[in-house]
C-alpha cells in the first residue's frame, strides 16, 4: 500500500493506494492518521477510490480512527468506497458506522 | 527460514507480516493463470490473508522458528487454499459475534467471519500439532 495526503478546504483527505492487509502497510495508514490526530487535525476524509481490497486489518484501523476522533470531537467520513470494500462493510454491519460519500468533494463539503 | 519459499503449488513463509505480500502476488498469480474473474480473486486474497495474518499472530505467535505453509489446489470448477501453521489450535466457536451491538466497534475479532461470508466453504481441522484452515471458492 502506498499512502499520500492533503488538505482541501481546512479537511485533511487520506489516499490510500493498494491494498490493505496488515503488516508494515497497514502501520503507515494508522500511524498517518494519528500524525493529524496530534495535530489536532481533526476532521478527516479517507479517500477509498485506489484501494483494491482491505482485510479486517483495514476495518480495524478505520474503526480506530472513527472512534478517536468521535472521542475527541472531530469525525472521519469515508469518500468514493469501491464495490469490493462497500461489500464488506455491508456484510461487517459497519456500513450503519460510517458516513460515506461518492466522492471526496462531497465529503468535505459536508464537513460545512 | 529466513525468507519465502516456493515450491510448487505451495509457498512457506517465516512468522512475519512482511510476508503478506509474498503470498498474496503468489495466489493471485495462479488465480489468474486459472482465469478465475477479478472480483473471485479478491474474494479469495482477502480471506487468504485473514487466514496468514491468524496464522502468523495468533497461531504461531509469531515465533521465527515456526512457518506457515499457504497451498493451492484446483478441480474442475473449485479451487480450494489451504493455510497451515505451527500453533495450538482454536476453537472457532469461542470467536464472539463481529456482528453484536457491543462488538461492533471493536477493532478486530471478524477475520474468520469474513472468510465464511466471502468463501463457499471453511474446513477447519488439526494438522501435525498445528491448525490448518482449508478454504473453497467456486470459479466456474
Amino acid at each position: 500500500m502506498r499512502l499520500s495526503d492533503r488538505e482541501q478546504d481546512g479537511i485533511i483527505v487520506l489516499e490510500p493506494k493498494g491494498k490493505i492487509m496488515g503488516g508494515p502497510d497497514a502501520s503507515l495508514l494508522h500511524d498517518k492518521l494519528y500524525e493529524f490526530i496530534e495535530q489536532d487535525k481533526k476532521k478527516v476524509v479517507i479517500d477509498l477510490s485506489q484501494v483494491d481490497w482491505m482485510n479486517s486489518t483495514g476495518l480495524g484501523i478505520l474503526i480506530s480512527g472513527y472512534t478517536t476522533l468521535r472521542n475527541t470531537n472531530g469525525e472521519l467520513k469515508l469518500a468514493s468506497v469501491t464495490d469490493k470494500i462497500q461489500s464488506l462493510l455491508t456484510i461487517t454491519k459497519l456500513v450503519t458506522v460510517f458516513e460515506a460519500y461518492d466522492t471526496v468533494d462531497e465529503a468535505v463539503e459536508s464537513f460545512k | 527460514m529466513k525468507k519465502p519459499i516456493i515450491s510448487g503449488d505451495t509457498i512457506t513463509i517465516p512468522s512475519s507480516q512482511e510476508y503478506l505480500t509474498d503470498v498474496d502476488v503468489f495466489i493471485e498469480g495462479i488465480l489468474r493463470g486459472y482465469g478465475a474473474d477479478e472480483s473471485v480473486i479478491a474474494d479469495v486474497a482477502i480471506s487468504v490473508s485473514e487466514l496468514v495474518n491468524n496464522a502468523i499472530l495468533h497461531g504461531n505467535r509469531s515465533s521465527d522458528v515456526k512457518t506457515v505453509k499457504v497451498t493451492i489446489a484446483r478441480n474442475s470448477k473449485d479451487i480450494s487454499i489451504t493455510v497451515v501453521d505451527e500453533g495450538q489450535g482454536f476453537n472457532p466457536d469461542d470467536i464472539e459475534d463481529p456482528l453484536a451491538d457491543e462488538n461492533l466497534l471493536k477493532e478486530a475479532g471478524r477475520g474468520i467471519f469474513i472468510v465464511r461470508s466471502l468463501m463457499d466453504d471453511v474446513d477447519i481441522y488439526e494438522d501435525n500439532g498445528g491448525t490448518a484452515i482449508k478454504i473453497t471458492k467456486s470459479i466456474g
